[in-house]
């Protein structure tokens, strides 16, 4: 019995690991992990500079206010009505309803520009860091760019004047032999084979270098975190009260239904 | 009360029972004297129901209740009324709870036999209650009309028009238009926020006076009414007050420290509980990759897939339900408790335990050849659990059930 349960579980696992199918970032694999920093109102502010200069305007933030943002993320509301907000008769409470009008951007990009105040939660943050990352040249496309998170994106690279020309590049990888280790030739050299489909930036095409430019993007992104859910930092910090509250209550209750139970024992 | 109430209380109290509603429901009201941890969740589906009705009238000021409005409206509600987010996440987290402690709540029931007479009725009266706790979860599910409330309505309200000769027409009646539309949004409003709330209170309030009749179980099956002093009260009893009310505080203070770490930490309970395809707007043109229930409708929709044909899924996930109403009549067993049933009891509810769990993850993944097969093998085992149990019931030999507790 017990043999035949450890079988069947086996054949289910194995079978479950090939179910399991498509990355969650498409042809680019597993997403590049992303942690928030929402108490990182530096990171917070450069974000929302970087959103409102490059993203804004196309996509909207539709469900957000422009005050919300300038108050949560410490900016004096003179400062940013100067600086951050887009056009001349919006007002601080008015809604990111976006600069463009939708039905103008489906003649010109085929389909409008998603709303992206939820986009961090819809596909989750982790999934928005890589997706704009892995943008790569690509004649055959319309923008002249593809997407490896998700190819064939009807959006072109809207920040490579900054990360430069990607490209997808050929690289040779070791052999890995059956016991896990590197293959090795007589001689004692690694065995190695050409693989393809791996980003590489042309040095010296953009105008920051690869890790100014993902913290560029994680700064974004962040940002995007906390639009998705602005009480989000606020939710955690109150979780905390609320368990404590919860441990003396039930710390307090014990100790009365201790003493009750003396009664009846 | 003493004659040192005052007169005006005497007046009321002459014309309104509340001295001997009191006393028979509370203070002498008699609870076994014995009970374990399992014996907590019909309290906390209490507080749960409780919880959801407050955070629902709260969320009811913020909500809009039209096609154009309702997704808005949910975002409006997180963003901009002032701690609406709490309401929010504390009804969503709410809706999981409820279904949590009720399905432990009934698992108790099939674990200690609380079922059996002369609580037959506490049972249906429960069982009832489940019912339309699925078909409040599922309307209110509906409402802030994302993607997967659109795409779930898609697919359950089909279902209707899988019936013989009635069908089509009975689809379009439950949806009040030809497609998912705002007609069915403000209908599965009305229906979510005060038809079926109404009839769940008040199908609590006959499953508590039922209860109350006949006293509660206790895990060993013993029946503490055999055992009576001279006034009449059972010897193994403790009064409701404040003995059991302590009790149920402990729990209550344990409930709350676990609903506060799902709430405030992981409210989405990852995508179980809040699915991610739920943050974007419904859009009848485009259909989500993977259409799934959330996690406490599962075990029942994997059995409805397990089915090809659409309406065998539906007589099949119906059958499922109500074969539940009947299991005070299926279960031949002297004793109640699983402690002194006999092995074949004890192994048929293990298996039933492993496979209740498997259709509920089965019931949140993508189909594949494997997971029909197992759907229909979790499928039959949760049948024969049910069918065979006059059988194994009554041919198993029980442990003798002692006198008293």
């Amino acid at each position: 019995m017990k043999k035949f349960l450890l079988v069947a579980f086996l054949f289910i696992g194995t079978h479950e690991a090939f179910a399991a199918g498509g990355a969650p970032c498409g042809d680019y694999g597993e997403c590049d992990s992303f942690k928030p920093e929402l108490n990182n109102i530096e990171s917070l502010q450069l974000g929302a500079l970087t959103f409102i200069n490059h993203c804004y305007g196309c996509h909207s933030l539709k469900y957000s206010r422009w005050g919300r943002i300038a108050k949560d993320l410490d900016i004096p509301e003179e400062i940013f009505s100067d600086n951050l907000v887009f056009g001349a008769n919006v007002k601080l409470g008015d809604r990111m309803t976006g600069s463009m009008e939708p039905a103008v951007s489906e003649t010109w990009f085929g389909i409008a520009p998603p709303d992206l105040t939820l986009v961090t939660r819809l596909h989750g943050s982790d999934w928005v860091y890589t997706y704009l990352r892995t943008f790569y040249e690509d004649s055959s496309k319309p923008y002249g760019v593809n997407n490896m998170v998700y190819p064939g994106a009807a959006m072109p690279n809207v920040l490579a004047s900054m990360q430069g020309q990607q490209i997808l590049s050929c690289k040779d990888v070791p052999l890995i032999a059956s016991n896990g280790g590197v293959r090795r030739d007589e001689m004692g050299n690694d065995i190695t084979e050409e693989k393809c489909g791996y980003l590489k930036t042309v040095q010296g095409s953009g105008t920051l270098s690869v890790q100014e430019f993902d913290e560029v993007i994680y700064n974004l992104v962040n940002f995007m975190t906390y639009v998705g859910e602005p009480s989000r930092s606020d939710r955690e910090r109150m979780g905390w009260y609320a368990i404590l509250f919860f441990v003396v209550f039930t710390a307090l209750a014990y100790l009365l239904f201790r003493e009750y139970q003396k009664d009846y024992h | 009360m003493t004659q040192k109430s005052s007169g005006f209380f005497n007046w009321i109290n002459d014309r309104l029972p509340i001295v001997n509603t009191y006393e028979r429901h509370l203070s002498k009201h008699p609870v076994p004297k014995k009970v374990n941890f399992w014996y907590m969740f019909g309290a906390l589906a209490s507080v749960v129901l409780i919880i959801q009705i407050v955070s629902g009238i709260w969320l009811m000021f913020g909500y809009e209740n039209t096609e154009e409005g309702a997704f808005a409206s949910i975002e409006y509600i997180m963003r901009d009324i002032e701690y609406g987010w709490v309401i929010r996440y504390m009804h969503t987290t709410g809706a999981s709870m409820f279904f949590a402690v009720v399905y432990l709540h009934m698992f108790r029931g099939l674990l200690y036999g609380s079922y059996h007479k002369p609580r037959e009725l506490v049972w249906v009266f429960g069982m009832t209650i489940y019912l339309v706790m699925m078909a409040e979860g599922f309307l209110g599910y509906v409402l802030p009309y994302g993607q997967m409330s659109y795409w779930g309505a898609q697919v359950i309200i089909s279902l209707f028009g899988a019936i013989p000769y009635i069908g089509e027409s009975l689809e379009i009646w439950v949806r009040g238009d030809y497609y998912i539309s705002g007609a069915t949004i403000s209908r599965f409003f009305a229906l979510h926020v005060v038809a079926l709330p109404l009839i769940l209170i008040a199908l609590v309030f006959m499953h508590l006076v039922a209860l109350h009749e006949v006293g509660a179980g206790n895990p060993e099956g013993v029946d503490i009414e055999k055992h009576l002093d001279e006034d009449g009260v059972p010897l193994d009893s403790v009064p409701f007050f404040p003995y059991k009310v302590l009790n149920a505080l402990v729990a209550i203070g344990i409930f709350g420290i676990v609903f506060s770490i799902i709430m405030f930490f992981f409210p989405e309970g990852g995508g179980y509980m809040l699915e991610l395809a739920n943050f974007e707007e419904a859009n009848p043109l485009s259909t989500p990759e993977h259409i799934a229930p959330v996690w406490y409708y599962s075990p029942y929709y994997a059995m409805l897939r397990a089915v090809p044909d659409k309406l065998g899924g539906l007589v099949v996930m119906g059958a499922a339900i109500a074969i539940l109403f009947v299991v005070p009549w299926l279960d031949r067993s002297k004793a109640a408790s699983i402690r002194y049933k006999g092995i074949l009891s004890k192994i048929a509810m293990t298996i039933f335990i492993i496979s209740w769990l498997m259709l509920a993850w089965l019931g949140t993944v993508p189909v594949t050849a494997l997971r029909t097969t197992l759907s229909i093998i979790g499928t039959i085992i949760y049948f024969a659990f049910f069918l065979l149990m006059p059988i194994y019931t009554s041919i198993e030999k029980t442990k003798p059930v002692p006198e008293r507790l």
